[in-house]
Protein backbone atom coordinates (compact mmCIF):
# COMPACT_ATOMS: atom_id res chain seq x y z
CA UNK A 1 0.00 0.00 0.00
CA UNK A 2 1.70 3.28 -1.14
CA UNK A 3 0.51 6.06 1.40
CA UNK A 4 1.29 9.71 -0.25
CA UNK A 5 0.58 13.07 1.88
CA UNK A 6 0.08 15.98 -0.08
CA UNK A 7 0.58 19.11 1.92
CA UNK A 8 -1.62 17.68 4.49
CA UNK A 9 -2.59 19.82 7.24
CA UNK A 10 -4.91 20.20 10.28
CA UNK A 11 -5.72 23.14 11.60
CA UNK A 12 -8.04 22.88 15.28
CA UNK A 13 -9.26 26.07 17.36
CA UNK A 14 -7.63 28.23 14.68
CA UNK A 15 -4.08 26.87 15.71
CA UNK A 16 -2.26 24.80 13.13
CA UNK A 17 -1.13 21.95 14.69
CA UNK A 18 -0.14 20.36 11.39
CA UNK A 19 0.81 21.93 7.90
CA UNK A 20 2.25 21.22 4.57
CA UNK A 21 3.44 17.38 5.04
CA UNK A 22 4.55 16.32 1.99
CA UNK A 23 5.76 12.46 1.87
CA UNK A 24 5.12 8.93 0.81
CA UNK A 25 5.12 5.54 2.33
CA UNK A 26 6.20 2.86 0.25
CA UNK A 27 5.21 -0.77 0.48
CA UNK A 28 7.88 -2.70 2.26
CA UNK A 29 9.40 0.68 4.04
CA UNK A 30 9.34 0.55 8.11
CA UNK A 31 8.93 4.64 8.97
CA UNK A 32 10.07 6.33 12.16
CA UNK A 33 7.99 9.23 12.69
CA UNK A 34 9.92 11.29 15.56
CA UNK A 35 10.34 14.78 16.60
CA UNK A 36 9.70 16.61 20.04
CA UNK A 37 6.52 16.60 22.13
CA UNK A 38 4.17 18.10 20.30
CA UNK A 39 5.66 18.43 17.31
CA UNK A 40 2.48 16.45 15.54
CA UNK A 41 3.41 13.29 15.21
CA UNK A 42 0.44 12.06 16.88
CA UNK A 43 -1.63 14.04 14.90
CA UNK A 44 -0.51 13.00 11.99
CA UNK A 45 -1.01 9.38 12.35
CA UNK A 46 -4.41 10.22 13.38
CA UNK A 47 -4.81 11.76 10.20
CA UNK A 48 -3.36 8.72 8.16
CA UNK A 49 -5.57 6.26 10.45
CA UNK A 50 -8.96 8.22 9.67
CA UNK A 51 -9.94 9.04 13.08
CA UNK A 52 -8.89 13.11 12.37
CA UNK A 53 -9.77 14.62 8.97
CA UNK A 54 -7.33 16.81 7.33
CA UNK A 55 -8.14 20.77 7.06
CA UNK A 56 -6.30 20.90 3.84
CA UNK A 57 -4.31 18.31 1.77
CA UNK A 58 -4.83 14.91 0.18
CA UNK A 59 -3.95 11.75 1.58
CA UNK A 60 -4.11 8.95 -1.13
CA UNK A 61 -3.64 5.01 -0.56
CA UNK A 62 -2.74 4.09 -4.17
CA UNK A 63 -3.45 6.66 -5.66
CA UNK A 64 -7.40 6.35 -4.44
CA UNK A 65 -8.50 9.40 -2.21
CA UNK A 66 -8.64 8.02 1.40
CA UNK A 67 -11.08 10.41 2.54
CA UNK A 68 -13.82 9.45 -0.22
CA UNK A 69 -13.19 5.65 0.80
CA UNK A 70 -16.12 3.83 3.05
CA UNK A 71 -14.86 3.78 6.77
CA UNK A 72 -15.43 -0.02 6.65
CA UNK A 73 -12.75 -0.36 3.26
CA UNK A 74 -10.57 1.54 4.87
CA UNK A 75 -10.60 0.12 8.52
CA UNK A 76 -9.53 -3.07 5.86
CA UNK A 77 -6.11 -0.68 4.72
CA UNK A 78 -5.37 0.73 7.62
CA UNK A 79 -4.78 -0.67 11.40
CA UNK A 80 -3.54 1.56 13.73
CA UNK A 81 -3.06 1.62 17.63
CA UNK A 82 -2.85 5.00 19.45
CA UNK A 83 -0.86 6.17 21.89
CA UNK A 84 -3.30 5.74 24.94
CA UNK A 85 -5.83 2.85 24.51
CA UNK A 86 -7.85 2.01 27.97
CA UNK A 87 -10.49 -0.69 27.52
CA UNK A 88 -13.68 -0.09 29.04
CA UNK A 89 -14.30 -3.56 29.56
CA UNK A 90 -12.06 -6.96 31.34
CA UNK A 91 -12.13 -8.75 28.07
CA UNK A 92 -10.14 -11.22 28.00
CA UNK A 93 -6.71 -10.70 26.07
CA UNK A 94 -7.54 -12.94 23.33
CA UNK A 95 -11.16 -11.25 22.79
CA UNK A 96 -8.98 -7.97 22.81
CA UNK A 97 -7.22 -9.13 20.06
CA UNK A 98 -10.41 -10.26 18.43
CA UNK A 99 -11.67 -7.01 17.80
CA UNK A 100 -8.66 -6.21 15.85
CA UNK A 101 -10.69 -8.64 12.98
CA UNK A 102 -13.75 -6.16 13.11
CA UNK A 103 -13.49 -4.99 9.77
CA UNK A 104 -13.44 -8.26 8.20
CA UNK A 105 -16.60 -9.32 9.79
CA UNK A 106 -14.71 -12.37 11.50
CA UNK A 107 -14.94 -12.99 15.47
CA UNK A 108 -13.69 -15.34 17.60
CA UNK A 109 -13.46 -18.36 15.01
CA UNK A 110 -10.28 -17.38 13.68
CA UNK A 111 -8.59 -18.73 16.63
CA UNK A 112 -5.88 -19.61 15.01
CA UNK A 113 -4.77 -16.38 13.69
CA UNK A 114 -5.48 -14.46 17.26
CA UNK A 115 -2.96 -17.30 18.82
CA UNK A 116 -0.46 -16.11 16.25
CA UNK A 117 -0.78 -12.76 17.07
CA UNK A 118 -0.33 -13.39 19.98
CA UNK A 119 2.89 -15.23 19.84
CA UNK A 120 4.45 -12.33 17.79
CA UNK A 121 4.07 -10.29 21.09
CA UNK A 122 5.57 -13.14 23.63
CA UNK A 123 1.45 -13.15 25.11
CA UNK A 124 0.42 -16.28 24.44
CA UNK A 125 0.30 -17.04 28.12
CA UNK A 126 -2.20 -14.16 28.70
CA UNK A 127 -4.78 -15.26 26.61
CA UNK A 128 -7.21 -15.80 29.20
CA UNK A 129 -6.42 -12.89 31.36
CA UNK A 130 -8.31 -10.38 31.88
CA UNK A 131 -6.99 -7.30 30.29
CA UNK A 132 -7.55 -4.87 32.95
CA UNK A 133 -5.11 -7.21 35.62
CA UNK A 134 -2.64 -6.51 32.78
CA UNK A 135 0.22 -4.97 33.49
CA UNK A 136 0.92 -1.55 31.44
CA UNK A 137 3.97 -3.46 29.02
CA UNK A 138 1.52 -6.65 28.94
CA UNK A 139 -1.51 -4.51 27.82
CA UNK A 140 0.87 -2.74 25.38
CA UNK A 141 1.97 -6.40 23.41
CA UNK A 142 -1.82 -7.41 23.90
CA UNK A 143 -2.77 -4.41 22.22
CA UNK A 144 0.05 -4.56 19.50
CA UNK A 145 -1.25 -8.19 18.78
CA UNK A 146 -4.70 -6.43 18.45
CA UNK A 147 -2.79 -4.02 15.50
CA UNK A 148 -1.44 -7.20 13.82
CA UNK A 149 -4.31 -9.77 13.62
CA UNK A 150 -5.36 -8.85 10.73
CA UNK A 151 -4.54 -8.36 7.07
CA UNK A 152 -4.34 -4.86 6.56
CA UNK A 153 -1.68 -3.43 4.24
CA UNK A 154 -0.67 -0.50 6.24
CA UNK A 155 0.59 -0.49 9.97
CA UNK A 156 0.50 2.68 12.20
CA UNK A 157 1.67 2.35 16.00
CA UNK A 158 1.88 5.45 18.24
CA UNK A 159 4.47 5.07 20.67
CA UNK A 160 4.38 1.15 20.61
CA UNK A 161 7.71 0.84 22.16
CA UNK A 162 6.81 3.41 25.22
CA UNK A 163 5.63 0.79 27.68
CA UNK A 164 7.76 -2.11 26.99
CA UNK A 165 11.13 -3.25 29.04
CA UNK A 166 14.20 -3.53 26.46
CA UNK A 167 13.90 -7.37 25.51
CA UNK A 168 10.27 -6.85 24.09
CA UNK A 169 11.26 -3.57 22.76
CA UNK A 170 13.63 -5.17 20.33
CA UNK A 171 11.53 -8.24 20.10
CA UNK A 172 8.61 -6.30 19.21
CA UNK A 173 10.44 -3.82 16.73
CA UNK A 174 11.96 -6.90 15.30
CA UNK A 175 8.29 -8.10 14.25
CA UNK A 176 7.58 -4.70 12.72
CA UNK A 177 11.03 -4.99 10.29
CA UNK A 178 9.50 -8.60 9.86
CA UNK A 179 5.78 -7.28 9.05
CA UNK A 180 7.92 -4.47 6.73
CA UNK A 181 9.92 -6.91 5.03
CA UNK A 182 6.81 -8.98 4.04
CA UNK A 183 5.08 -5.95 1.88
CA UNK A 184 3.27 -4.06 4.72
CA UNK A 185 3.97 -0.25 4.94
CA UNK A 186 4.82 0.65 8.80
CA UNK A 187 4.55 3.66 10.54
CA UNK A 188 5.45 4.12 14.09
CA UNK A 189 6.27 7.27 16.29
CA UNK A 190 9.00 6.54 18.14
CA UNK A 191 10.87 8.76 20.79
CA UNK A 192 13.85 5.87 20.69
CA UNK A 193 16.23 7.36 18.43
CA UNK A 194 18.35 4.41 18.45
CA UNK A 195 15.76 1.95 17.78
CA UNK A 196 14.71 4.22 14.70
CA UNK A 197 17.93 4.40 13.48
CA UNK A 198 18.44 1.26 14.01
CA UNK A 199 15.26 -0.68 13.05
CA UNK A 200 14.07 1.94 10.19
CA UNK A 201 14.43 2.36 6.34
CA UNK A 202 13.13 5.87 6.80
CA UNK A 203 12.77 8.86 9.36
CA UNK A 204 9.87 12.10 9.38
CA UNK A 205 11.46 14.32 11.64
CA UNK A 206 8.60 16.38 12.52
CA UNK A 207 9.45 20.27 14.49
CA UNK A 208 6.61 22.31 15.51
CA UNK A 209 4.12 20.57 12.88
CA UNK A 210 5.75 20.86 9.76
CA UNK A 211 8.14 18.53 8.22
CA UNK A 212 11.93 19.19 8.85
CA UNK A 213 13.55 16.80 7.73
CA UNK A 214 13.03 13.46 5.99
CA UNK A 215 15.44 10.37 4.57
CA UNK A 216 17.75 7.69 5.89
CA UNK A 217 18.28 7.29 9.61
CA UNK A 218 22.28 8.23 9.19
CA UNK A 219 20.97 11.41 6.95
CA UNK A 220 18.63 12.75 9.53
CA UNK A 221 19.92 11.79 12.55
CA UNK A 222 23.29 14.40 12.62
CA UNK A 223 23.81 15.93 15.61
CA UNK A 224 23.36 19.44 13.64
CA UNK A 225 19.53 18.69 12.89
CA UNK A 226 18.95 16.49 16.41
CA UNK A 227 20.84 19.40 18.36
CA UNK A 228 18.65 21.96 16.49
CA UNK A 229 15.10 20.27 16.97
CA UNK A 230 15.85 19.12 20.36
CA UNK A 231 17.94 21.30 21.65
CA UNK A 232 20.31 19.07 22.82
CA UNK A 233 24.39 17.79 21.64
CA UNK A 234 24.20 14.37 20.76
CA UNK A 235 26.54 12.04 19.66
CA UNK A 236 25.69 8.81 16.61
CA UNK A 237 28.16 5.94 17.03
CA UNK A 238 27.06 3.12 14.77
CA UNK A 239 28.86 -0.16 15.58
CA UNK A 240 27.82 -3.26 13.44
CA UNK A 241 24.70 -2.00 12.28
CA UNK A 242 23.60 -1.12 15.49
CA UNK A 243 23.01 2.34 16.00
CA UNK A 244 23.98 3.65 19.55
CA UNK A 245 22.79 6.77 20.48
CA UNK A 246 23.81 9.33 23.07
CA UNK A 247 21.79 12.29 24.14
CA UNK A 248 25.01 14.49 25.87
CA UNK A 249 23.91 17.65 27.12
CA UNK A 250 21.60 20.50 26.97
CA UNK A 251 22.19 23.47 24.39
CA UNK B 1 -4.19 -25.03 21.49
CA UNK B 2 -7.07 -24.78 24.43
CA UNK B 3 -10.11 -25.85 23.26
CA UNK B 4 -13.12 -24.66 24.93
CA UNK B 5 -15.26 -27.08 26.55
CA UNK B 6 -18.10 -28.38 25.24
CA UNK B 7 -20.15 -26.91 28.18
CA UNK B 8 -19.45 -23.33 29.15
CA UNK B 9 -20.88 -22.28 32.20
CA UNK B 10 -21.43 -18.96 31.49
CA UNK B 11 -23.47 -19.89 28.18
CA UNK B 12 -25.19 -22.58 30.97
CA UNK B 13 -26.09 -19.91 32.78
CA UNK B 14 -27.52 -17.48 29.79
CA UNK B 15 -29.83 -21.20 29.15
CA UNK B 16 -30.73 -21.23 32.82
CA UNK B 17 -32.16 -17.34 32.48
CA UNK B 18 -33.95 -18.30 29.13
CA UNK B 19 -35.62 -21.25 30.64
CA UNK B 20 -36.47 -19.36 33.53
CA UNK B 21 -38.51 -16.83 31.62
CA UNK B 22 -41.16 -18.99 30.52
CA UNK B 23 -41.40 -20.42 34.23
CA UNK B 24 -41.59 -16.73 35.39
CA UNK B 25 -44.52 -16.71 32.90
CA UNK B 26 -46.46 -19.31 34.15
CA UNK B 27 -46.33 -17.86 37.82
CA UNK B 28 -47.62 -14.52 36.55
CA UNK B 29 -50.65 -16.30 34.55
CA UNK B 30 -51.55 -18.73 37.80
CA UNK B 31 -50.47 -16.02 40.94
CA UNK B 32 -52.35 -13.14 41.84
CA UNK B 33 -54.98 -11.66 44.32
CA UNK B 34 -57.82 -13.99 42.84
CA UNK B 35 -56.94 -17.65 42.21
CA UNK B 36 -58.39 -18.78 38.93
CA UNK B 37 -58.64 -22.36 37.30
CA UNK B 38 -56.06 -21.86 34.71
CA UNK B 39 -56.79 -25.01 32.50
CA UNK B 40 -60.24 -23.55 32.49
CA UNK B 41 -60.21 -20.17 31.04
CA UNK B 42 -57.20 -21.67 28.76
CA UNK B 43 -59.94 -23.82 27.08
CA UNK B 44 -62.67 -21.35 27.07
CA UNK B 45 -59.79 -19.02 24.79
CA UNK B 46 -59.69 -16.09 23.68
CA UNK B 47 -62.85 -14.92 23.79
CA UNK B 48 -64.06 -16.51 26.64
CA UNK B 49 -66.26 -14.49 28.72
CA UNK B 50 -66.25 -16.62 32.18
CA UNK B 51 -64.59 -14.76 34.97
CA UNK B 52 -61.67 -16.83 34.64
CA UNK B 53 -60.87 -16.16 31.07
CA UNK B 54 -60.99 -12.66 31.30
CA UNK B 55 -59.04 -12.42 33.94
CA UNK B 56 -55.92 -14.44 32.03
CA UNK B 57 -56.84 -13.37 29.09
CA UNK B 58 -57.12 -8.92 29.55
CA UNK B 59 -55.36 -9.10 32.66
CA UNK B 60 -52.66 -11.32 33.78
CA UNK B 61 -51.15 -11.86 30.22
CA UNK B 62 -51.08 -8.72 28.53
CA UNK B 63 -49.49 -7.27 32.24
CA UNK B 64 -47.07 -10.10 32.10
CA UNK B 65 -46.12 -9.80 28.50
CA UNK B 66 -46.37 -5.96 28.97
CA UNK B 67 -43.20 -6.28 31.95
CA UNK B 68 -41.37 -8.64 29.57
CA UNK B 69 -41.25 -6.43 27.05
CA UNK B 70 -40.39 -2.97 29.48
CA UNK B 71 -38.15 -5.33 30.88
CA UNK B 72 -36.07 -6.35 27.94
CA UNK B 73 -36.24 -2.61 26.42
CA UNK B 74 -35.03 -0.98 29.53
CA UNK B 75 -32.34 -3.93 30.01
CA UNK B 76 -31.10 -3.55 26.37
CA UNK B 77 -31.10 0.47 26.70
CA UNK B 78 -28.69 0.07 29.83
CA UNK B 79 -26.48 -2.10 27.74
CA UNK B 80 -26.30 -0.10 25.25
CA UNK B 81 -25.95 3.66 27.19
CA UNK B 82 -23.10 1.76 28.92
CA UNK B 83 -21.09 0.66 25.97
CA UNK B 84 -21.45 3.97 24.43
CA UNK B 85 -20.24 5.50 26.75
CA UNK B 86 -17.68 3.13 28.29
CA UNK B 87 -19.18 3.44 31.82
CA UNK B 88 -20.73 0.34 33.88
CA UNK B 89 -22.56 3.36 35.87
CA UNK B 90 -24.51 4.90 32.98
CA UNK B 91 -28.30 4.63 32.26
CA UNK B 92 -30.25 5.79 29.98
CA UNK B 93 -31.63 8.08 31.96
CA UNK B 94 -28.73 10.10 31.89
CA UNK B 95 -29.98 11.21 28.02
CA UNK B 96 -32.89 12.58 29.10
CA UNK B 97 -35.05 9.96 27.68
CA UNK B 98 -36.80 9.28 30.88
CA UNK B 99 -37.02 12.73 32.04
CA UNK B 100 -38.79 13.92 28.44
CA UNK B 101 -41.33 11.12 28.41
CA UNK B 102 -42.08 11.82 31.68
CA UNK B 103 -42.34 15.86 31.26
CA UNK B 104 -44.69 14.92 28.77
CA UNK B 105 -46.99 12.50 30.82
CA UNK B 106 -46.98 14.72 33.64
CA UNK B 107 -47.98 18.23 32.00
CA UNK B 108 -50.74 15.46 30.83
CA UNK B 109 -51.63 14.45 33.63
CA UNK B 110 -51.08 18.74 35.05
CA UNK B 111 -54.06 19.27 32.61
CA UNK B 112 -56.32 16.54 33.63
CA UNK B 113 -56.01 15.80 29.56
CA UNK B 114 -54.53 12.01 30.27
CA UNK B 115 -58.14 10.78 30.65
CA UNK B 116 -59.13 11.80 27.35
CA UNK B 117 -57.97 9.15 25.78
CA UNK B 118 -55.75 5.86 26.92
CA UNK B 119 -53.98 6.54 24.12
CA UNK B 120 -53.24 10.15 24.23
CA UNK B 121 -50.66 10.21 27.34
CA UNK B 122 -48.18 7.09 26.09
CA UNK B 123 -48.00 8.75 22.52
CA UNK B 124 -46.90 12.23 23.71
CA UNK B 125 -44.96 10.57 26.38
CA UNK B 126 -42.66 8.73 23.19
CA UNK B 127 -42.44 12.18 21.48
CA UNK B 128 -41.16 13.71 24.48
CA UNK B 129 -38.61 10.96 25.09
CA UNK B 130 -37.61 11.69 21.26
CA UNK B 131 -37.89 15.47 21.61
CA UNK B 132 -35.28 15.04 24.82
CA UNK B 133 -33.15 13.01 22.81
CA UNK B 134 -33.24 15.47 19.88
CA UNK B 135 -31.89 18.40 22.36
CA UNK B 136 -29.34 16.14 23.96
CA UNK B 137 -28.10 15.57 20.63
CA UNK B 138 -28.11 19.06 19.45
CA UNK B 139 -26.23 20.80 22.22
CA UNK B 140 -23.78 18.19 22.26
CA UNK B 141 -22.68 19.01 18.85
CA UNK B 142 -21.95 17.14 15.74
CA UNK B 143 -19.15 14.54 16.05
CA UNK B 144 -19.90 14.87 20.18
CA UNK B 145 -17.75 12.90 22.25
CA UNK B 146 -19.21 10.15 24.45
CA UNK B 147 -18.19 12.74 27.19
CA UNK B 148 -19.58 15.92 25.47
CA UNK B 149 -22.99 13.32 25.21
CA UNK B 150 -22.76 13.18 28.96
CA UNK B 151 -23.03 16.73 29.96
CA UNK B 152 -25.38 17.70 27.09
CA UNK B 153 -27.61 15.05 28.73
CA UNK B 154 -27.23 15.96 32.02
CA UNK B 155 -27.84 19.53 31.29
CA UNK B 156 -31.04 18.35 29.53
CA UNK B 157 -31.82 16.36 32.14
CA UNK B 158 -31.45 19.11 34.66
CA UNK B 159 -33.98 21.69 32.94
CA UNK B 160 -36.19 18.78 32.16
CA UNK B 161 -36.60 17.63 36.43
CA UNK B 162 -36.43 21.68 36.98
CA UNK B 163 -39.69 21.61 35.07
CA UNK B 164 -41.24 18.84 36.59
CA UNK B 165 -40.52 19.71 40.13
CA UNK B 166 -42.26 23.87 38.89
CA UNK B 167 -45.42 20.81 37.73
CA UNK B 168 -45.52 19.32 40.84
CA UNK B 169 -45.42 22.52 43.03
CA UNK B 170 -48.22 24.06 41.07
CA UNK B 171 -49.56 21.09 41.06
CA UNK B 172 -53.65 21.94 40.62
CA UNK B 173 -55.45 19.79 43.12
CA UNK B 174 -54.08 16.60 45.65
CA UNK B 175 -55.33 14.05 43.39
CA UNK B 176 -53.47 15.40 40.16
CA UNK B 177 -50.12 15.85 42.20
CA UNK B 178 -50.97 12.31 43.53
CA UNK B 179 -51.34 10.74 39.73
CA UNK B 180 -47.75 12.40 38.86
CA UNK B 181 -46.31 11.11 41.64
CA UNK B 182 -47.77 7.51 41.36
CA UNK B 183 -47.33 7.75 37.57
CA UNK B 184 -43.39 8.64 38.64
CA UNK B 185 -43.03 5.47 40.62
CA UNK B 186 -43.47 3.63 37.91
CA UNK B 187 -46.57 0.90 37.48
CA UNK B 188 -47.97 -1.68 35.32
CA UNK B 189 -50.92 -2.18 36.81
CA UNK B 190 -54.37 -1.43 34.75
CA UNK B 191 -52.24 -1.77 31.41
CA UNK B 192 -53.53 -4.11 29.00
CA UNK B 193 -53.16 -5.32 25.05
CA UNK B 194 -53.65 -1.37 24.10
CA UNK B 195 -50.26 -0.38 26.02
CA UNK B 196 -48.60 -3.64 24.73
CA UNK B 197 -49.41 -2.60 21.13
CA UNK B 198 -48.29 0.55 21.53
CA UNK B 199 -45.28 0.04 22.66
CA UNK B 200 -44.03 -3.12 20.79
CA UNK B 201 -43.29 -1.84 17.78
CA UNK B 202 -40.74 1.06 19.26
CA UNK B 203 -39.64 -1.34 21.41
CA UNK B 204 -38.80 -3.69 18.19
CA UNK B 205 -37.22 -1.16 16.04
CA UNK B 206 -35.46 0.41 18.99
CA UNK B 207 -34.07 -3.48 19.25
CA UNK B 208 -33.47 -3.10 15.65
CA UNK B 209 -31.26 -0.13 16.15
CA UNK B 210 -29.49 -1.35 18.73
CA UNK B 211 -28.68 -4.43 17.35
CA UNK B 212 -27.43 -3.16 14.13
CA UNK B 213 -25.08 -1.22 16.33
CA UNK B 214 -23.69 -3.84 18.17
CA UNK B 215 -20.14 -4.17 16.38
CA UNK B 216 -19.62 -0.07 17.23
CA UNK B 217 -20.28 -1.06 20.52
CA UNK B 218 -17.61 -3.88 20.13
CA UNK B 219 -14.94 -1.74 18.90
CA UNK B 220 -16.12 0.98 21.27
CA UNK B 221 -14.44 -1.21 23.84
CA UNK B 222 -11.14 0.24 22.77
CA UNK B 223 -11.55 3.28 22.80
CA UNK B 224 -13.43 6.16 20.51
CA UNK B 225 -10.09 6.73 18.24
CA UNK B 226 -9.44 3.12 18.01
CA UNK B 227 -13.25 2.65 16.79
CA UNK B 228 -12.92 4.99 14.58
CA UNK B 229 -9.86 3.60 13.01
CA UNK B 230 -11.60 0.40 12.72
CA UNK B 231 -14.27 1.85 10.20
CA UNK B 232 -16.50 2.71 13.06
CA UNK B 233 -16.31 6.60 12.57
CA UNK B 234 -18.48 9.89 11.93
CA UNK B 235 -21.63 10.21 14.09
CA UNK B 236 -24.08 7.86 12.16
CA UNK B 237 -23.19 5.07 15.19
CA UNK B 238 -23.81 7.32 18.24
CA UNK B 239 -26.95 8.71 16.24
CA UNK B 240 -28.08 4.98 15.68
CA UNK B 241 -27.86 4.17 19.11
CA UNK B 242 -29.39 7.35 20.37
CA UNK B 243 -32.28 6.83 18.41
CA UNK B 244 -32.84 2.86 19.61
CA UNK B 245 -32.66 4.08 23.21
CA UNK B 246 -34.98 6.97 22.76
CA UNK B 247 -37.59 4.12 20.58
CA UNK B 248 -36.72 1.61 23.06
CA UNK B 249 -36.75 3.00 26.18
CA UNK B 250 -39.50 5.86 25.37
CA UNK B 251 -41.69 3.63 24.60
CA UNK B 252 -41.28 1.84 28.03
CA UNK B 253 -41.63 4.69 30.01
CA UNK B 254 -44.13 6.24 28.59
CA UNK B 255 -46.70 2.92 29.09
CA UNK B 256 -44.97 2.33 32.29
CA UNK B 257 -43.81 5.19 34.05
CA UNK B 258 -40.39 5.98 35.24
CA UNK B 259 -38.97 2.60 36.24
CA UNK B 260 -35.53 3.21 37.77
CA UNK B 261 -32.12 1.10 38.21
CA UNK B 262 -33.27 -1.92 35.93
CA UNK B 263 -31.00 -0.43 32.91
CA UNK B 264 -28.32 0.05 35.46
CA UNK B 265 -28.14 -3.10 37.70
CA UNK B 266 -28.97 -5.53 34.63
CA UNK B 267 -26.28 -5.07 32.52
CA UNK B 268 -23.68 -4.84 35.38
CA UNK B 269 -25.09 -8.63 36.93
CA UNK B 270 -25.10 -10.27 32.82
CA UNK B 271 -21.75 -8.67 31.64
CA UNK B 272 -19.72 -11.68 33.38
CA UNK B 273 -21.51 -14.15 31.23
CA UNK B 274 -21.04 -13.02 27.67
CA UNK B 275 -17.35 -12.57 28.85
CA UNK B 276 -17.91 -8.53 28.98
CA UNK B 277 -18.78 -8.46 25.30
CA UNK B 278 -20.92 -5.61 24.79
CA UNK B 279 -22.26 -6.87 21.89
CA UNK B 280 -23.56 -10.18 22.85
CA UNK B 281 -24.64 -8.07 26.28
CA UNK B 282 -27.33 -6.56 24.56
CA UNK B 283 -29.74 -9.41 24.12
CA UNK B 284 -28.30 -10.67 27.35
CA UNK B 285 -29.83 -8.20 29.65
CA UNK B 286 -32.92 -7.85 27.33
CA UNK B 287 -33.04 -11.71 28.74
CA UNK B 288 -32.34 -10.96 32.15
CA UNK B 289 -34.19 -7.37 32.45
CA UNK B 290 -37.62 -9.25 31.13
CA UNK B 291 -36.41 -11.79 33.48
CA UNK B 292 -36.31 -8.93 36.46
CA UNK B 293 -39.00 -7.31 35.62
CA UNK B 294 -41.64 -9.67 35.51
CA UNK B 295 -40.44 -11.43 38.81
CA UNK B 296 -40.61 -8.21 40.44
CA UNK B 297 -44.45 -7.64 39.14
CA UNK B 298 -44.79 -10.86 40.64
CA UNK B 299 -43.68 -9.58 44.08
CA UNK B 300 -46.13 -6.67 43.33
CA UNK B 301 -49.28 -8.54 42.34
CA UNK B 302 -49.01 -10.94 45.50
CA UNK B 303 -48.84 -8.03 47.95
CA UNK B 304 -51.33 -7.45 49.79
CA UNK B 305 -51.72 -3.90 51.70
CA UNK B 306 -53.60 -1.06 51.49
CA UNK B 307 -51.58 0.60 48.73
CA UNK B 308 -50.61 -0.72 45.74
CA UNK B 309 -46.93 -1.50 45.72
CA UNK B 310 -45.29 0.37 42.82
CA UNK B 311 -42.67 -1.44 40.70
CA UNK B 312 -40.88 1.25 40.32
CA UNK B 313 -40.10 1.12 44.49
CA UNK B 314 -39.29 -2.66 44.28
CA UNK B 315 -36.69 -2.12 41.40
CA UNK B 316 -35.17 0.34 43.51
CA UNK B 317 -35.34 -1.68 46.50
CA UNK B 318 -33.46 -4.72 44.15
CA UNK B 319 -31.04 -1.80 42.62
CA UNK B 320 -29.70 -0.07 45.78
CA UNK B 321 -28.65 -3.19 47.79
CA UNK B 322 -26.74 -4.29 44.19
CA UNK B 323 -24.75 -1.02 45.09
CA UNK B 324 -24.10 -1.69 48.10
CA UNK B 325 -22.50 -5.54 47.39
CA UNK B 326 -20.51 -3.69 44.29
CA UNK B 327 -19.07 -1.61 46.58
CA UNK B 328 -18.22 -3.76 49.20
CA UNK B 329 -17.00 -6.91 46.64
CA UNK B 330 -14.72 -4.26 45.33
CA UNK B 331 -13.65 -3.26 48.67
CA UNK B 332 -12.21 -6.82 49.39
CA UNK B 333 -10.78 -6.91 45.91
CA UNK B 334 -8.90 -4.19 46.99
CA UNK B 335 -8.00 -5.88 50.32
CA UNK B 336 -6.79 -9.01 48.70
Amino acid sequence: MEVTCENLGLERHGLKVLRDIRCVFKPGELTAVVGPNGAGKSTLLEILAGVLVPSSGRLTFDSRDAEKLPAAQRAQICAYLPQAETPAWSLSARDLVALGLLPWGRRGEDAERIARALKTVDAQPLASRPVTQLSGGELRRVQLARLMVGDAPLLIADEPTAALDIRHQLQLMHSFRQQADAGKTVLLALHDLALAARFCDRVLLLQDGHLRAQGAPEDVFTPALIGDVYGVSCEFRWRNGVADFVPLDLL
Amino acid sequence: MPRSLPIDTNNLALWLLALALPLALIAALVSGPVSIDLAAALQQGWRGDGSDAVILWQLRLPRALLAILIGAALGMGGAAMQGMLRNPLAEPALLGVSSGAALAAILLLYYGLAWQSGWLLPVLAIVGAFVAVACVWMLAGRGASASRLVLAGVAINAFLSALMALALNYAPSMFAMQEIVFWLLGSLANRGWDQLLLALPFILAGAVLLFSARNYLRALSLGEASAASLGFRGHRYPLLVLLGIAAAVGAAVAVAGTIGFVGLVVPHLVRPLVRQDPGRLLWASALAGALLLLLADILVVNFVGAQELRIGAVTAFIGAPFFFWLIVSARRGQGS
